[in-house]
């Protein structure tokens, strides 16, 4: 479960960056807090035994940070907020593939 | 059958587990040195400090990473190649911490993603980096350092990525199915994996 917890602080940390790079445009504010919410969300859900593999979910969460980055403009891509974005995306993409109890076998082979 | 596996086999060809813990952890610490390296040369990049210790080439450090080489790579993949280069060695430390014991077996994806993160990148990073002389006409001690940690990485994760590329391929061999081989390949257990796992072991090995 150690990905999921990982998936969690990295939603904190979203959730905290728009008072650290203190954005100047409204619509970044209203992105971070509602990726942040999905990303606890999905991250939590996926403690349930039912409802293990919702974290699957954070892939598109961080394929649009990353297209954020990537369809910005080169001069506003550079800036804080935007490179957070890709940073972000690009963990997320990794933390997200692992599967919640991975330090077992999957369940076909208990 | 039952499909329960002891999670301490020795695969072939090795007389050790290679997806033990202690070899994992090892390649995890090493990553992690990389994965900092990386990051405070990323720093500079991002104008975060002000200048890159370097004990032999002094300033050409800061040349290398601000050459327009890197400037170039910069405005492609929209982040410091430096930044780039650390997220790819904290890939290294999220797939080596996943799995069991037997995910070269029970997880070969995982184990094919961590082979790919850690063998062709490192390898072809490492070559750009020493080819920073003749390109950039300048060298960067740190890069340096990183280049030969991803060496030392692939040789620490080639034995894992092999048992599990010869475990496939005894699968499909066995099977003539490619549906058997990506059902062992996505880690679903099936009677032939099952079967292949076990003529793969040569004993148990108990040293964590």
């Amino acid at each position: 479960m150690w990905a999921r917890i990982f998936e969690f602080s990295m939603a904190c940390w979203l959730a905290m960056s728009p008072f650290i790079f203190s954005h100047q445009e409204r619509w970044l504010y209203a992105n971070d807090f509602s990726c942040s919410f999905l990303l606890m969300l999905f991250s939590l859900l996926s403690f349930h035994h039912r409802l293990f593999r919702m974290h699957l979910f954070n892939l598109p969460l961080a394929l649009w940070l990353l297209l954020i980055g990537f369809l910005a403009e080169p001069s506003f891509a550079s800036t804080p907020p935007i490179q957070n974005y890709i940073v972000l995306g690009l963990i997320l993409g990794m933390v997200a593939i692992v599967p919640s109890n991975c330090h077992l076998p999957p369940k076909s082979w208990r | 059958m039952t499909r329960r596996h002891s999670l301490q086999a020795i695969p072939e060809p090795w007389d050790y587990n290679p997806s033990k813990w202690s070899q994992r952890v090892r390649i995890c610490l090493v990553a992690a040195v990389a994965t900092l390296i990386a990051i405070y040369m990323g720093l500079y990049q991002w104008r975060l400090i002000d200048s890159v210790w370097d004990p032999i080439f002094g300033s050409q450090s800061m040349k290398v990473l601000d050459s327009d080489l890197s400037h170039a790579m910069t405005r492609i993949i929209r982040l410091p190649d430096s930044i780039l280069g650390a997220l790819a060695y904290l890939g290294d430390i999220i797939f080596a911490l996943a799995g069991s014991t037997r995910r070269w077996q029970d997880r070969p994806w995982l184990v094919v993603l961590f082979g790919l993160d850690v063998i062709p990148l490192g390898i072809v990073s490492a070559i750009l980096v020493f080819m920073q002389g003749f390109v950039v006409h300048y060298f960067c001690f740190l890069c340096l350092v990183t280049a030969v940690i991803s060496l030392l990485l692939v040789v620490l994760a080639y034995d894992e990525v092999w048992s599990c590329l010869l475990y496939l391929t005894r699968v499909y061999r066995r099977s003539k199915s490619v549906k058997i081989l990506w059902k062992a390949f996505i880690g679903q257990a099936t009677d032939i994996g099952l079967e292949v796992g076990k003529a793969m072991e040569r004993g148990t090995d108990w040293r964590g």
